[in-house]
């Protein structure tokens, strides 16, 4: 039935739906660089979402956990096989991504009788020096982009495009900025996403418009508030500082109470 | 999918082979030239060892270092032959990050010892051909008994746990006795002692070593080489600046001053 191209992309098209559906209830995820390293940052409810891979790099993921899985352990395979056979600064996000994990996850979704990988993937990678850090966001049909700064992952586009702006106009120099701006930038994500699925219920006049959202911290606390709730804020940090070759550390729930404003704190219990 | 989290593994699936195969037993004598020793004291192991690398009678490198971080809470000391000392170091290194990555939490102690274990009842061809032998000292921090503990192997890979001390190397016999006599009729016993006692008593024991054994390195002032030392407790291995050694070595081991 997929003989004809047009039926071909007709079905990859149906492919795009059907794995932006399953996304839009998945939970953001932020990265962003500070002074000592990289903070990655998103709430969960109990499956992590924050992953070493190597001894400077990290993921981060949304989507199915059982395709998240199974991608983490290519990652972790290739990484030490690489890293074990040549050395470990051979190891780097950009050759995994690209030569590694990309093309397997095109090819799942290009296959169409077989099952796409359901999920976006953030690569973190700890540079020798503060300023080289660099981010991989990888989406579900194996398109990657690099980025320096910070990056996000979240249902769609323009959900990333809105928390990428609001990212853009913060400023971080310490780990407690970058604590505090990645959880606001997770807010305007996931507010965004609840909006999006409001609207597409059809219940438009419970959300304000989206622009009025971004725009102040007050109501991006009190969506957090409401959002742990039943949430806890997941941290890991890549920390120049960590002693030994290892630089991958959560970011322990009484490190991070001390980074929070105090009414965000039952989250972490 | 290597849900296992074995790298050692993986590796092998991919074609890797430890070591040479070599000639089984040609009944050539094993030359494991070095000094390496271990010992508890008051607060968790000392693991040291000299920096000479022979080849027969030939000083190859004095700078070697022999005592091998192989993860924060863990240390593997080397007597053998190096190519297939430190190749073990490695394969060890990547397994336990390999372990902990995938399985998101750290391989047991136990797990290290027999990791180790298994690598040396791989290398026993080599070993017996002469090409390969590596006698280890492992050491590390046991976090489900908290507490560190010695263990020492025979080239066949069979584990023995060093109560209170262990030595391997050409060097060892000589100082094997001296650390006997210490712990049982010091002034105190060595799980006794304080870091900075502990480590004058490693290095006199080194130094006595040298002294019988050509192929020990033992202090070379003139050059600063000093032996390695580390420490590991609950908090993790930490190695003994060579300034401190230095001073240590010139007040409390040197008799020259």
């Amino acid at each position: 039935m997929y003989e004809e191209p047009y039926r071909w992309v007709e079905a990859v098209g149906n492919r795009r739906q059907y794995l932006d559906d399953q996304l839009k209830e998945g939970t953001p995820v932020v990265g962003v660089a500070y002074e000592r390293g990289i903070l990655l940052m998103t709430m969960s409810k109990g499956t992590p979402k924050l992953y070493e891979i190597y001894d400077r790099l990290a993921l981060a993921g949304m989507g199915h956990p059982a395709d998240l899985e199974k991608l983490r352990f290519n990652l972790l395979e290739m990484a030490h096989v690489e890293g074990f056979n040549r050395s470990v600064s051979d190891v780097t996000g950009s050759r995994l991504v690209k030569y590694g994990i990309t093309p397997v996850i095109k090819q799942a979704f290009e296959e169409v009788f077989k099952a796409p990988f359901i999920v976006k993937i953030l690569l973190a990678e700890l540079g020798q020096k503060s300023g080289k850090d660099g981010f991989l966001t990888i989406n579900y049909d194996g398109t990657f982009e690099e980025k320096s700064r910070y990056a996000v992952l979240a249902a769609t586009s323009v959900v990333e495009e809105k928390m990428m702006g609001y990212l853009r106009q913060q400023s971080i120099v310490s780990l407690k900025d970058a604590v505090d701006v990645a959880v606001r930038a997770w807010a305007v994500g996931d507010r965004a996403q609840r909006a999006a699925l409001e609207d597409g219920q059809g219940h438009d006049e419970a959300s304000p418009a989206p622009d009025q959202q971004v725009i102040d911290a007050e109501g991006l606390y009190t969506h957090l508030r409401r959002c742990i709730v039943e949430k806890k804020i997941e941290c890991a940090l890549l920390d120049r500082h960590v002693q030994g070759p290892s630089k991958y550390r959560a970011l322990e729930a009484d490190e991070l109470r001390t980074m929070l404003p105090t009414d965000l704190n039952p989250s972490l219990a | 999918m290597g849900l296992q989290g074995d790298f050692y593994q993986l590796l092998k699936e991919q074609g890797y082979v430890l070591g040479s195969s070599g000639q089984a037993g040609t009944g050539q004598e094993l030359t494991i030239a070095t000094t390496i020793l271990a010992f508890k004291y008051r607060d968790g192991v000392l693991v040291a060892g000299d920096r000479r690398a022979t080849a027969g009678n030939m000083v190859m490198y004095d700078r070697t270092d022999k005592v091998l971080e192989i993860d924060r809470y863990s240390v593997m000391a080397i007597a053998g032959v190096p190519a297939t000392a430190y190749e073990m170091a490695r394969i060890l290194e990547h397994s336990f990050k390999y372990y902990r990555r995938t399985q998101l939490q750290e391989l047991s102690f136990e797990g290290k010892l027999r990791a180790l274990s298994k690598l040396l009842k791989e290398n026993v061809a080599a070993a017996l051909a002469g090409t390969g032998a590596v006698v280890p000292i492992f050491a590390g921090y046991d976090a489900g008994q908290e507490a560190a503990k010695i263990y020492f192997y025979d080239i066949l890979g069979a584990e023995f746990e060093g109560v209170e001390y262990a030595v391997s190397g050409s060097g060892s016999s000589t100082i094997r006795g001296i650390l006997h006599y210490l712990n049982t009729w010091g002034e105190q016993p060595l799980s006794a002692m304080p870091e900075e006692q502990a480590t004058v008593q490693a290095l006199r024991l080194l130094t006595s070593a040298a002294e019988f054994d050509s192929a020990t390195g033992g202090v070379n002032r003139e050059a600063g080489l000093y032996p390695i030392i580390k420490f590991i407790t609950g908090s993790g291995v930490r190695m003994m600046p060579e300034l401190q050694l230095r001073s240590l070595f010139e007040s409390r081991v040197s008799r020259s001053a």
